[in-house]
């Protein structure tokens, strides 16, 4: 009988699989990849590569010494304080307390400040708190300190928003009304997004991340690269990250555009260059987790996007790692043998800057 | 919106393959006015069941792998489909002489479930049940337990899509379940999740009938469970 290895599927499921199916799994991956975004599937040297990861005997693995690359966590500042219901462990902390902790105990090389709601629009009322602990953070830590939010246009929808939800009005086949107020919401979040952004330079901010670029669909982005341009513009030295929400820039509005060029439907490899054109720093490609298939299926797929993002660059790529991204399982609290293979294969095959 | 299960009925010789291709592509196209167009010169060059079928409705087949493939957009599986419904229309009279079956795939309710706010991607998966021809009933999120058992039991309805995108609502999929098994529908009503933190297993566990992935795989499994 061939020997079995143990992995995962996309739930968090154990499973065991032979080496030559899991194999098989790690190239059917890589292949829809390759056929969706019309890219260069992995090289059979890269895909054994992942097979020695995936089965590799401890139940973590880390990067070979001198392939390690800098890691920052979204909204740590309340992981320490948060409970099980925002991914936090409950431990009574401020969020100074939470973003020093990372700095001094867990090695974090970069940090962000982010509010509770973590979307840019709900702190436009509470400004002045976020201004302030975003000062007592930088006079008292030492690594570079962002502020971190989701670009989030849902809020702008009704009934959260001034502005005509186009769920609706597309069931109610008001095509061009829906596309209207997906632009309209797109331009009241650049408004803000660059308020609060200018707010928080003024108090010693090392700069922002943009987290989960598209998760409304590309009116999102068409926001998120306009207030990316526009901040680049006020503060040159400015440090901005674009992270994504997913593989795919669904195409809510169909027909915006950032600099000519199409927003829905693009993939991270295009979606790289216009957040390069648009001034960040770095861009943090993300590939979601597929529930219903393996680790194997879903790091090959992740890894292939990622390295053509990778590749396509000339800016730092700092993959989106975690909960159901980048061939981590869908899980609360990710295992660790899954989190430390998929990041492995993430830096040494795809190669990106950091994480 | 309309449905014709099955394949390609009574044969497909190469003058109705055209014929059908024509139609597709209309359809594809998405503009209403190449599908009134292509739908006028096929009318009576072969039943009018077939012409939907085969031509119509596998165009919008194709709307749908393309939307899955991000080549096609939200705003052009609605025209395709607002398109569709014209064609299916200029062949009422045909369908009633002979003897075709229209009807609609089934009704669902769709909400997000109580606690959670989250609206976008059951929006879509909604807009997609509609245009693929389920009768949707949207009834939005934050939805209380006991709204989603009262719009089934006023529409009649033969399936219910829960979406959820937080952990911590997650459970507020299996709280309608257990109410629809209170009131006695739970046989009646077939039952989807879906949301970020839901999975196969998830599904399995909170006694769903079904787990989508997405829009898409929403539309495969609705029509697997109701058809």
């Amino acid at each position: 009988m061939a020997t079995e290895y143990f992995l995962r599927m996309g739930d968090g499921q154990k499973i065991f699989m032979t080496k030559e199916d899991i194999l098989a799994d790690i190239a059917a991956g890589c292949a829809d990849a390759a056929d969706l975004g019309d890219i260069p599937t992995l090289s059979e040297d890269e895909m054994d590569h992942m097979l020695d990861i995936i089965t590799a005997p401890g139940r973590i693995v880390g990067v070979e010494p001198g392939m390690e690359v800098p890691v920052t966590h979204d909204i740590g500042a309340i992981r320490i304080d948060g409970d099980q219901g925002n991914s936090g462990v409950g431990i009574p902390a401020s969020r100074l307390v939470g973003s020093m902790i990372h700095e001094r105990a867990f090695g974090a090389d970069t940090m962000e400040l982010g509010h509770i709601d973590y979307s840019f629009k709900p702190v436009k009322p509470v400004i002045s708190q976020e201004q302030q602990t975003m000062e007592v953070c930088q006079q008292n830590m030492v690594i570079p300190m962002l502020y971190g939010a989701m670009p989030n246009m849902g809020l702008y929808y009704t009934p959260d928003g001034p502005f005509e939800n186009p769920g609706d009005l597309m069931k109610a086949f008001k095509i061009s009304e829906a596309q209207e107020s997906i632009q309209k919401a797109g331009d009241h979040g650049i408004r803000d997004m660059v308020w609060i952004m200018q707010k928080l330079q003024k108090v010693g901010s090392d700069g922002v991340n943009f987290d989960t670029i598209g998760a409304a669909g590309d009116g999102d982005m068409y926001a998120s690269l306009n207030a990316i341009e526009a901040l680049r513009k006020e503060f040159p030295g400015m440090y901005i990250n674009a992270g994504m929400a997913g593989e795919l820039v669904l195409g809510m509005h169909g027909d915006l555009e950032y600099d000519g060029t199409r927003l829905a439907g693009l993939w991270p490899h295009e979606q790289v260059l216009l957040a390069e054109k648009a001034g960040a720093n770095t861009f943090g490609p993300v590939c979601n987790t597929n529930t219903s298939k393996t680790s194997a299926w879903n790091m090959g797929r992740s890894v292939t996007f990622t390295k053509a993002a990778v590749e396509a660059s000339s800016i730092p790529c700092h993959a989106d790692m975690g909960m159901g991204v980048g061939g981590i399982p869908m899980l609360e609290t990710p295992p660790i043998d899954a989190v430390t293979r998929a990041s492995k294969a993430i830096v040494e095959i795809a190669g990106v800057d950091g994480i | 919106m309309w449905f014709f299960p099955h394949g390609c009925k009574g044969g497909c010789n190469t003058a109705n393959e055209e014929l059908f291709k024509t139609l597709s592509d209309a359809v594809v196209s998405c503009k209403k006015d190449d599908v009134i167009a292509a739908v006028e010169k096929a009318k009576g060059k072969a039943p009018a069941v077939e012409l939907i079928d085969n031509g119509l409705a596998a165009g919008m087949n194709e709307v749908g792998v393309l939307f899955e493939r991000g080549k096609l957009f939200l705003p052009h599986v609605m025209m395709a489909a607002d398109a569709m419904s014209a064609g299916v229309e200029m062949l009422q009279d045909e369908l009633g002489s002979s003897g075709g079956a229209s009807s609609k795939l089934g009704v669902i309710v769709n909400g997000t479930v109580e606690g959670d706010v989250h609206d976008i991607g059951k929006a879509i998966v909604s807009t997609m049940l509609q245009a693929a021809g389920f009768e949707v009933h949207d009834i939005g999120r934050d939805v209380p337990v006991q709204n989603f058992i009262d719009k089934i039991k006023e529409t009649n309805a033969d399936m219910v899509g829960l979406s959820a995108l937080m952990t911590t609502t997650l459970q507020g999929q299996k709280e309608v379940i257990e109410l629809l098994k209170e009131n006695g529908l739970r046989d009646k009503v077939k039952v989807m999740v879906g949301g970020a933190p839901a999975t196969d297993a998830w599904a399995k566990k909170c006694g769903a009938d079904c787990y989508a992935e997405n829009a898409s795989e929403a539309v495969a499994k609705a029509k697997e469970l109701l058809l």
